[in-house]
């Protein structure tokens, strides 16, 4: 199987990078294109979030199994101020993109699972996992 | 908007030329940055459309063989997906909402039944071993009889509000009899109490679903309430038409009628309870429109699908 890729966020071109990976994943292990793209788009929110509040982190790719189902998770981690308040993060409209459903709670809605932990000492990890169809 | 509009074309059309080009990955992250912003500068999926349909007919004409031109309109296509991917999250967040927004109105009703049980049942018992126990008293106390009397007026008079309370909380004949009948029973109330003439006209069966009828029943409701206060009428008039895919329902009243746009400019709906008529057809996907001028009336139309829309 696939190994696992961590690709450090400093800037707007780490998401490229980011986005490449979890897309040549997901076609590895036989996604279709349309969950590709929405595994690209998860990664992309994940990728702003950490450029935009957080400034550095990583994003991890790996391939997961359960059972069965193969599928792909994606780990985005950073150091940064952490989020005060989780519940407030994930309605909608709490940042800037103001109620339209992007940023986290719409990458919680285009993938099958999804785990927020973050404190205002370690920073946030947010993991994401999505099954081949 | 068409300034931004045209600003964001141009982009669009250079990062598409881009993903033609074979730039790959960063043209698609481009693109999907394109989609987010037009997404929070107020654009739709139409006009994404329009953009990139634009932009491609520019690219295509660059092409000078059938296999570029397929190549191209390969690489188009992904790019165009692409760029709809913000929308498709929107998309969800919306029909999550609505999903919710539905269940949250069910649990409501259900709570209102609830508690119209309780006011008209329960405390309706109570009151009747009050009156029993009053009887007692004044079998007992001849002399008290004549103020006692008094106490069972107000009883009485509670009773009526308890009744009317429970009816406009839920409408028992609304269950048990359907949409029309209770619509009637309801006119009747109103026109008791405001001297509106009010007609309701409809066909009786087959029955809608109970969850439309609830819907129609609670805007007819508001509806009342807004011709009530604000038309200066002296008539209204209810029909509901049923079409195959859809049931329509107009309240049409002959009151001083209104400048809509400027109302709803100033107010957004907010003080004519437009925005409670709103959500409620929005869970069904109905819509609604309001058809009104200065001295000729207004008429409030309303259309559901009758099937129920799909579970998200």
């Amino acid at each position: 199987m696939a190994s696992e890729t961590v690709v450090p966020i400093n800037a707007d071109v780490d998401v490229v990078v980011a986005r490449q990976r979890g897309r040549e994943l997901a076609s590895e292990l036989g996604f279709v294109p349309t969950d590709s793209t929405l595994i690209a788009t998860a990664i992309s929110e994940l990728a702003r979030n950490i450029v935009c509040y957080a400034k550095h982190g990583e994003i991890l790719i790996k391939p997961v199994q359960s059972g069965d189902r193969v599928g792909i998770a994606v780990v985005a981690r950073d150091k940064g101020p952490g989020i005060a308040n989780i519940s407030l993060a994930m309605q909608d409209g709490f940042t800037t993109s103001g109620g339209l459903g992007l940023g986290l709670p719409g990458v919680k809605r285009l993938v099958d699972e999804f785990h927020l932990v973050s404190n205002a000492n370690s920073g946030t990890t947010v993991t994401i996992k999505k099954w081949k169809r | 908007m068409p300034e931004t509009m045209n600003k964001l074309e141009d982009q669009y059309a250079a990062a598409l030329l881009d993903s033609i080009r074979g730039i790959g990955e960063s043209a698609l992250q481009q693109a999907y940055e394109l989609g987010r912003r037009a997404l929070t500068e107020g654009l739709g999926v139409l006009d994404m459309a329009a953009m990139y349909h634009k932009a491609l007919a520019a690219v295509l004409s660059l092409a000078s063989t059938q296999e570029e031109r397929t190549l191209m309109l390969r690489a188009a296509v992904s790019f165009f997906v692409e760029s709809l991917s913000p929308f498709e999250m929107t998309h969800r967040g919306f029909r999550e909402t609505n999903t919710a927004l539905r269940r949250l109105n069910q649990t409501l009703e259900e709570e209102s039944k609830r508690i119209a049980h309780a006011l008209h049942d329960e405390a309706g018992q109570l009151l009747a071993s009050v009156h029993l126990a009053l009887e007692e008293v004044a079998g007992k106390l001849p002399p008290a009889r004549e103020h006692l009397e008094k106490v069972k007026g107000l009883l009485d008079q509670i009773e009526g509000q308890l009744r009317r309370l429970s009816h406009e909380l839920r409408p028992t004949i609304l269950d048990d009899l359907g949409l029309l009948p209770a619509l009637k029973f309801l006119a009747e109330g109103v026109a008791a109490r405001t001297g509106l003439l009010i007609t309701v006209e409809g066909e009786p069966e087959p029955s809608l679903s109970p969850l439309l009828e609830t819907t129609l029943y609670r805007i007819v409701q508001e509806a009342f309430t807004n011709v009530t206060r604000h038309a200066k009428a002296s008539q209204v008039s209810i029909t509901i038409h049923r079409n195959p895919q859809s049931v329509r329902c107009s309240v049409r009243d002959n009151g001083v009628g209104f400048d809509v746009s400027t109302v709803l400019a100033r107010t957004g709906g907010r003080g004519l309870g437009l925005i409670g008529i709103r959500e409620r057809l929005n869970s069904l996907g109905g819509s609604f429109s309001i058809l009104s001028n200065l001295g000729q009336g207004t008429e409030l139309v309303i259309t559901i699908p009758h099937m129920n829309p799909p579970e998200a």
